[in-house]
């Protein structure tokens, strides 16, 4: 558009058209006039600062969002409505209000003509965009791999955490009453969730099945964890869910009859306790929001490690604002309980155990594989080994599972079972009633391998079914 | 319960074209002056920290196209806008009568909770080239008549008051902000409904 517009116009007017787009913040420019003029003015403008071409103002030093670097990163942007800034995963928001103005300029000239903003693509970076009420989220990656639901997904995350840190109610309620309110006078200090969760959204294998992973435990020990948590809450009224972490993984989960947690909820519960240390030295009685649950108010969340020995995190889930006394009671209930067995020491053996590899078992050119169990949304994911020691390489097969989870679940052309011989690996998607497969083998494996390498690991599956899952019908 | 906070005012510059929105706009921010005109295209946007009353403020800018067919940014475009700032030259009689306008668009479009109190600020541009033609006591009577609107006579050539009208337009959008007052009521806690509903609707998707 750029080219034309300079072809039409006279040499001298092309001339100053040259020196506009070598200065910036001064893109005052007459161009014939069109509605989509002011659009791709815009979006030169975002180019400009996000872009992959470096393009120093001659008047200004070295400015960390213009350098190579900070345009190689990924970025994630909230703002309002408004076009205030909300968050930005780099920098410091107030040093890029102009460029936070210019996002809300260019979704809200689309809006104006009654559509939505999707994304932006150009030769190296790619814009996505998602709105959600008052709240515009803006994702900005130069990788190519990037998939727009992906990206969706992630910034749908994003949105998510900010209402489980506000709510639904309260997020609608403020805009409703002030569209130019600063959210961050609302959120400060919780930068760090949203951070850790962005973070979780690239690297965690949980974030692209949509599941948790389980603490490998006998059944047995299990039932008595279960046991000492049921027992212990028996008479609490409005408890809705108890569960036990050790690290990002699920030793236990006990619901209220009828109610369930969705795994993106649950990412949300794993985000709050990674992200906070303090849980470790004391308990934390603190509200949050699950917007898959319900997005409309908080539940109130116990939090707190079990013992010094046992780095485990229970979180105690309740309606109740007024249950933190008899929540904490009903800890040390359970804490006495589980030190008259021997299940710490279980737990504390299952954390230090390496995790489960794929090499284990024996099946000839499999390299990696994913088992996801469809009732309960919980998944193994072996270690990494050779060749995918190096965080690219780990990258890559995310990516990958992520494009083979996708294909599977499409929405609109699901597929049952897929088989791909791929430049460096083989691919073989299968989904059946009860579980997802996914398979990663070397990249010659014929069919009949393959087939035959489903079979045996899922013999293998079905015999540690017990120890691998929770079966989620523990209830109060 | 105004916190030390940082704030962030939203301001958006409007007026008739060629008045010196842009010009005003960049010695505020760059203390520079050009006397070649190019049009503003839908908008800009600077940013400008200042001082007020010992808190630091960001200022965003949005600069607007005086020039209707460089209008294309509507509605959305003057959302949660903190303060609006009309500006006219003041070697233009036209350029002031235009300012009844571009309020009532701005109020129109913008739709504040409380358009009576919303801050404006008037600057009356260009005073340096001395052929004022409209004189002071009549904007200034104007002014009043709106609810007492600030008036500034302004050069953004020679920079003849623009500080001090931007720290006009910043205490004003300020003394708004703090009556946003959210902190009286307490949080939404959920009720339990018994409804199914959420049981398992992730398997909506999935036939099992």
């Amino acid at each position: 558009m750029e080219e034309t517009a300079g072809e039409r116009c006279e040499p001298e007017i092309a001339q100053e058209k040259v020196e506009v787009l070598e200065k910036k913040n001064e893109e005052t420019v007459e161009l014939p006039s069109s509605n989509d003029s002011a659009i791709d003015h815009e979006i030169n403008n975002l180019t400009d600062e996000l872009g992959p071409n470096l393009n120093l103002a001659e008047h200004e030093e070295e400015i960390y969002w213009q350098t190579a670097e900070w345009k190689s990163k990924k970025h994630v942007f909230v703002l309002s409505s408004a076009g205030k800034p909300i968050y930005s995963r780099h920098g410091n928001e107030d040093d890029l209000v102009a460029l936070f103005g210019v996002m809300q300029a260019i979704v809200s000239v689309v809006l104006d003509s009654d559509d939505e903003l999707q994304s932006i693509h150009t030769s190296n970076t790619h814009f996505t965009f998602l709105r959600k009420g008052n709240i515009y989220l803006v994702s900005v990656s130069s990788i190519p791999l990037e998939t727009a639901p992906i990206t969706k997904l992630q910034l749908t995350y994003v949105y998510n955490q900010i209402l489980s840190i506000l709510t639904l109610t309260q997020l609608t309620r403020i805009f409703d009453q002030y569209n130019n309110f600063d959210l961050r006078r609302l959120l400060s200090g919780s930068e760090r969730l949203i951070n850790n969760l962005v973070d979780f959204t690239e690297t965690d294998p949980a974030f692209f099945f949509n599941a948790v992973e389980c603490l490998p435990l006998a059944s047995s020990a299990r039932d008595v964890v279960i046991q000492a948590i049921t027992s212990s809450c028996q008479k609490i009224k409005n408890l809705l869910f108890a569960i036990l972490l050790a690290g990002n993984q699920l030793v236990v989960l006990i619901r209220m009859k009828k109610y369930n947690l969705l795994p993106s909820d649950l990412h949300l519960i794993l985000n709050l306790v990674s992200s906070s240390q303090s849980f470790r030295t004391a308990e934390g009685w603190t509200p949050i929001c699950l917007p898959d649950f319900d997005a409309s108010g908080y539940m109130q969340a116990h939090v707190s490690y079990l013992t010094e020995e046992c780095q485990t995190c229970l979180l105690l889930l309740t309606i109740d604002r007024e249950l933190f006394f008899t929540l904490s009671e009903a800890k040390q209930k359970i804490v006495e309980k589980l030190q008259k067995s021997n299940v710490f020491e279980q737990i504390n053996e299952s954390i230090q155990k390496p995790k489960i590899l794929a090499s284990e078992f024996g099946i000839s050119r499999l390299r990696h594989f994913v088992y996801k169990n469809k009732n309960t949304n919980q998944f193994v994911y072996p270690k990494y080994e050779v060749p995918y020691l190096l965080p690219e390489s780990q990258n890559s097969l995310l990516h990958l599972y992520s494009q083979l989870y996708q294909q599977v679940n499409s929405s609109q052309r699901p597929l049952k079972v897929i088989f791909q011989q791929l430049k460096t690996e083989a691919v073989l998607g299968w989904d059946t009633k009860g579980f997802e497969l996914y398979l990663i083998f070397e990249p010659f494996v014929t069919k009949s391998e393959a087939i035959n390498a489903v079979n045996k690991l899922l013999k293998c599956m079905k015999k540690e079914e017990d120890r691998l899952f929770i079966s989620n019908s523990a209830t109060f | 319960m105004a916190t030390k906070k940082k704030g962030l005012l939203k301001v958006i510059i409007l007026g008739d074209t060629g008045v010196g929105k842009t010009s005003l706009m960049n010695q505020f921010v760059n203390r520079k002056f050009s006397g070649q005109y190019k049009a503003t295209i839908g908008a800009d946007f600077l940013t400008k920290e200042i001082m007020v009353d010992d808190r630091v403020v960001t200022m965003q800018i949005w600069d607007t196209a005086g020039q209707e067919r460089f209008q294309s940014l509507g509605v959305a475009f003057y959302r949660g806008a903190d303060c609006c700032v009309l500006v006219f030259d003041v070697t233009l009689p036209n350029t002031f009568k235009s300012l009844d306008s571009w309020r009532d668009e701005f109020l129109v479009q913008a739709c504040p909770r409380d358009p009576e109190n919303f801050p404006f600020v008037v600057l009356g541009n260009k005073i340096d080239l001395g052929n004022a033609a409209v004189p002071s006591k009549r904007a200034e009577r104007w002014c009043q008549s709106k609810n007492n609107i600030p008036y500034f006579e302004t050069s953004a050539k020679d920079a003849t008051n623009v500080e001090q009208a931007f720290q006009a337009i910043a205490k004003n959008a300020l003394a708004q902000e703090s009556e946003q007052d959210l902190y009286n009521e307490f949080p939404d806690q959920i009720k339990l409904t018994g409804d199914s509903n959420r049981f398992n609707n992730n398997d909506a998707g999935c036939s099992c």
